[in-house]
């Protein structure tokens, strides 16, 4: 039979159900009166007849079931019968179903909402034509331990002719830039990027075009590309602006182009408001012609056919070749290709795969309670089950209904588990770190939807195949005999329950652990003195436009007058300046030095350390205390003898058994111009300046004075709310030059807060899933040790009829569970410590092993269990012997 | 009347494409005739009759439609398809071959061997 008649009989059969039911009903009926009719006429009776028509005819139901099966639509027509007699038996009892459904939709939702974070950061490809040809291209020098740094743009312009392996690099950079002329003068976010990113990215503009190669040649006419958010929200969306000039950092910009709102490159961080060539950019534009410096991150696109490998072998030639070519700038120096997607995941990717991992356990945990559920509703459905095999029905048929009712309610759990993840997701975006790559793509989508259901299917697989295989096990004579609903149930099945309930015991442990593992750490990072004052410390950034303030002694000047201006306000006496802050989002600023009649580094050590540029007030606002010697003064100016401050870290690092006063260090920012010799004044305390979690290293600062930038940051020290002192700024910024915005005003709690925002949100969603166990297990000890306390209620009754005294039948019930609680923790404890090597890098100052969690969180399980099974244990007690015994 | 013979695996279909080779007839009907041609020498479970039916028609060696009974009832006539006729043929043949073979097996003496 073709497959076209197949289907043809099988839609058919599916449409003409209802009428083939009732035709073969006709048919067999006819059968058998045709046949009485033939007895009557041999003299029989008729209603003998009818029954000896009906007896040698066989089973009825047996013969339309063969009729039905050789029609060979069952499949699906059984399929449709088992999910309605699913639906019906489901609905009878309201109160399984609303738990059963209730706990997978918890289970199902926070996977899926899980899922959704890992799929878009992790999994989904990149937003860009043939995203698994792109590449991220770095510079690193294992000889000074530097793992992943950018090219100078020299060295870019040399792997862009020498390789041929990549269709196409570019780099990009970012910066601030000041937009003015469109209101209050604002600060946009803006990619410094060589012209061949958006050939390179196969993007097309929404509107206008993108750079040309010319664009990005040395006396090109400044052009900008805008993005469609900031078209729309500050460009007043008018079409006419390509072609019109906009001002940054007052300098008169072509428009040229608008990108899509969706397409964001770098991906990182927050999405760049304009693309300019880098040519353009004030800063960057004038390192292009410089070999040395590490500063432009590259982006490849590989030739179709080209594997990671083969560029990787590619970029080491060029690399040596540099090195020898320009043996200065390279040497030590090797370039590495890793693709894309991978080093913008980054080091998310641990994390993210212990939250799945640990929302995992909580479905498993979640199936096993209604695995529970569904073997109790197994017993009480003794009967009904003996009845359908006693009525012909297969081992295989009943064990396929019963895996049907579960699918029917993992699906309905799945769709209740997949509107809660929508809601869920929704409330994650608070919660997600700002740094999370990727975050604009997290939704709730269709390969989102397919993994939920997949998941809501295995799910009902994995609860209901135990209970199912059970069911089809029962003795149809015993249960048959046995008079009430309540058929005696085998000890394969009390074993089968106790086993779930010890499962969910452990895999709650293990959870728990985790989350305890993680909130210790948590606390333990936020109560780490950061070395420096937290409280009522506040921060706003002016940065210049360098078009105008092109000279550090303008800087100088500006940042002098401001400060002077603000130290006039009373309430705002202790301001300083200090740039970078620590703990900043945007980074750190990493320096290597030399120490002067020191011998040089040796190879493999890496001597740098970390730098700022701080006014003379800075130590004393962020309460950074001096250690030895002094800090800076009004008198550490440009003219004078150059000075450097460093931290103790710094001194007891490079200077054991010396006294650094007095000692000179050779080092310098660009905008300060390259290596200047410095001399050691004094000595502070430690700071935390990149992260919280690692230890201070060596710092050094100078004076702003002696090392200007093109902005400042200003800190101040007051208990005045922040809109006020932002007020107060921004109107003295505003009387130096009115064109000048100031941006990122921020507490430095907020700053530390940011700093911790990934620890946080792992450790808050461990932390709920750890509850979420905990609550599921609590109620699986309930279901079983009550459920067990039921059917012992006869034993119980015997037992006090027989003189036990209360505090015997307690400790008969508390056994139960102390039972099921120590296997739980014995299989438990050892799970929790094997996993405790994925977390170890999560962790901070907290051994995988740490007793203390350990302990805890079995306390914390044991009194759960003891207080699960109360009422149960009540219900014992108080059994009435003379009830008990009547009962059956 | 001679004893009853149980029904060999299988041959069923074979017998139920012979009966509505004979003419279209209902489900009773063919039960009917196979008895009076076997003269009553073969039993059919009467339970396994239907399935064998649709099994055949699901095959489409016979088709069936809804007719009058000769007692004025509806009833639902088989009757031999083209694919059922070519089907009845191979099968006859191939059952002729086997009952030789069998019975040249059977009747074979110890002398032969």
């Amino acid at each position: 039979m073709s497959w076209g008649a197949r289907i043809a009989s099988w839609t058919q059969a599916m449409l003409g159900r209802s009428q083939m039911e009732s035709e073969m009903d006709a048919e067999l009926r006819f059968h058998m009166e045709a046949y009485a009719d033939d007895l009557v006429r041999e003299g029989v009776p008729r209603q003998e007849a009818m029954r000896r028509a009906r007896l040698e005819f066989g089973g009825l139901d047996r013969a339309k079931e063969e009729c039905r099966e050789a029609r060979g639509v069952t499949f699906v027509e059984r399929l449709l019968q088992d999910v309605r007699y699913g639906l019906r038996t489901l609905a009878k009892a309201p109160g399984f179903t609303a738990v059963a459904i209730l706990t997978l939709a918890l289970g199902i939702g926070a996977n899926t909402a899980i899922f959704s974070v890992v799929y878009a950061v992790l999994l989904k490809p990149l937003p860009f034509a043939n995203p698994e040809q792109l590449v991220s291209v770095f510079e690193a020098n294992p000889q000074e331990g530097v793992p992943v740094t950018a090219f100078s743009y020299m060295n870019l312009e040399e792997m862009r002719e020498q390789n041929h392996v990549f269709s196409e690099m570019a780099g990009n950079q970012s910066h601030d830039l000041t937009l003015t002329g469109q209101g209050d003068p604002s600060t946009v976010h803006t990619a410094v990027v060589t012209p061949e990113l958006f050939s390179l990215l196969e993007t097309q503009p929404l509107a206008g075009r993108t750079f040309f190669p010319e664009d990005g040649k040395k006396g090109a006419a400044p052009v900008v590309i805008v993005s469609e958010n900031l078209w729309r929200s500050t460009l007043g969306a008018d079409p006419k602006i390509i072609g019109n000039a906009i001002n940054l950092d007052k300098r008169a910009f072509t428009v040229i182009g608008i990108m899509p709102a969706g397409f964001h490159f770098p991906l990182l961080r927050q999405s760049p408001d304009i693309w300019i060539p880098l040519v353009q950019d004030p800063l960057f534009g004038g390192w292009m012609a410089r070999r040395g410096g590490h500063w432009l991150p590259v982006t490849g696109r590989l030739k179709p056919g080209v594997t990671v490998a083969q560029a990787q072998a590619e970029m080491d030639t060029i690399g040596r070749r540099l090195a020898t070519e320009f043996p200065a700038e390279n040497t030590g120096w090797v370039i590495r290709v890793e693709p894309l997607q991978k080093e913008i995941v980054g080091d998310v990717k641990p994390a993210l795969l212990v939250l799945l991992g640990a929302v995992g356990l909580v479905l498993l945990i979640a199936c096993a309670n209604i695995a529970n559920l569904l073997l109790m509703r197994a017993t009480s459905r003794t009967k009904e089950m003996a009845v359908r095999i006693a009525l012909g029905a297969g081992r295989a048929r009943i064990v396929r209904q019963l895996l049907t009712e579960s699918a029917v309610l993992g699906l309905l759990g799945g769709v209740a588990g997949i509107l809660l993840a929508a809601w869920g997701v929704q409330g994650l975006g608070a919660l997600l770190p700002a740094d999370l790559p990727q975050v604009h793509a997290i939704r709730v989508d269709g390969w989102v939807l397919g993994f939920a259901l997949l998941l809501s299917l295995g799910a009902s697989f994995i609860f209901g195949l135990a209970p199912a295989l059970f069911a089809a096990d029962s003795n149809v004579q015993a249960s048959l005999k046995e008079g009430g609903g309540r058929a005696g149930e085998g000890g394969g099945r009390q074993r089968a329950r106790s086993f779930l309930a010890v499962a969910e015991i452990a895999l709650a442990m293990v959870l728990l652990v985790a989350a305890g593992l993680l909130v210790r750490s948590f606390v333990t990072l936020t109560s780490v003195s950061p070395g420096f004052n937290v409280q009522h410390i506040l921060k706003a950034e002016v940065s210049l436009p360098q078009f105008q303030y092109s000279t550090p002694e303008q800087w100088n000047a500006f940042t002098n007058e401001l400060l002077g201006r603000i130290q006039a306000d009373p309430g705002l006496r202790d301001s300083a300046v200090g740039v970078p802050l620590p703990l900043m989002s945007n980074g750190f600023i990493n320096l290597g030095f030399d120490i002067p009649g020191n011998p040089p580094a040796s190879a493999g050590t890496n001597r740098t350390a970390d730098y700022a540029a701080v006014s003379p007030e800075y130590f004393r606002v962020m309460e950074i205390p001096l250690l030895r010697g002094r800090t800076f003064t009004q008198e550490d100016i440009m003219s004078a003898a150059r000075v450097t401050v460093i931290s103790q870290a710094m001194a007891r690092l490079y200077f054991p058994n010396q006294d650094p006063l007095g000692k000179r260090l050779v080092f310098g920012f660009p905008p300060d111009g390259g290596n200047i010799s410095r001399e050691i004044v004094g000595i502070v305390d430690d700071v935390r300046d990149v992260t919280l979690n690692k230890d201070p290293g060596a710092m050094m600062y100078v004076p702003y004075a002696q090392a200007p930038f093109w902005g400042a940051v200003v800190v101040v020290k007051t208990t005045l709310s922040p809109s006020s002192v932002a007020a107060t700024i921004r109107q003295e910024v505003r009387k130096i030059d009115k064109d000048l915005p100031v941006t990122d005003v921020e507490t430095m709690e907020g700053i530390v807060d940011a700093s911790v925002a990934q620890p946080r949100f792992r450790t808050l969603l461990l932390g709920l899933f750890g509850a979420m166990a905990l609550v599921l297990a609590a109620s699986g000890i309930f279901g079983v040790i009550s459920y067990g306390v039921s059917c012992r209620t006869h034993e119980i009754g015997i037992r006090i009829a027989l003189g036990a005294t209360p505090g015997k039948v307690l400790w008969l019930i508390l056994g139960e569970s102390a039972k099921l609680l120590l296997l739980g923790l014995a299989f438990g404890i050892p799970a929790a410590l094997g996993l405790g090597r994925f977390l170890s890098n999560l962790l901070f100052g907290v051994r995988p092993a740490d007793p203390v969690t350990f302990v805890g969180v079995a306390t914390l399980l044991t009194l759960v269990a003891v207080a699960a099974s109360y009422a149960p244990t009540r219900r014992a007690m108080r059994v009435d012997p003379m009830t008990a015994l009547r009962y059956e | 009347m001679d004893k009853q013979l149980d029904l060999l695996q299988g041959t069923l279909d074979m017998l139920i494409l012979k009966a509505a080779s004979l003419g279209p007839l209902h489900g009773y009907g063919i039960l009917l005739r196979i008895q009076q041609i076997s003269k009553d020498r073969l039993e059919i479970q009467q339970g396994s009759l239907y399935p064998a039916l649709y099994r055949l028609e699901h095959q489409g060696w016979i088709t069936s439609e809804w007719g009058e009974s000769e007692n004025k009832r509806r009833a639902k006539y088989y009757r031999l398809t083209a694919a059922g006729k070519r089907r009845l043929q191979t099968e006859t043949e191939n059952w002729k071959r086997m009952a030789n073979v069998i019975a040249g097996i059977l009747q074979t003496s110890p002398e032969e061997v």
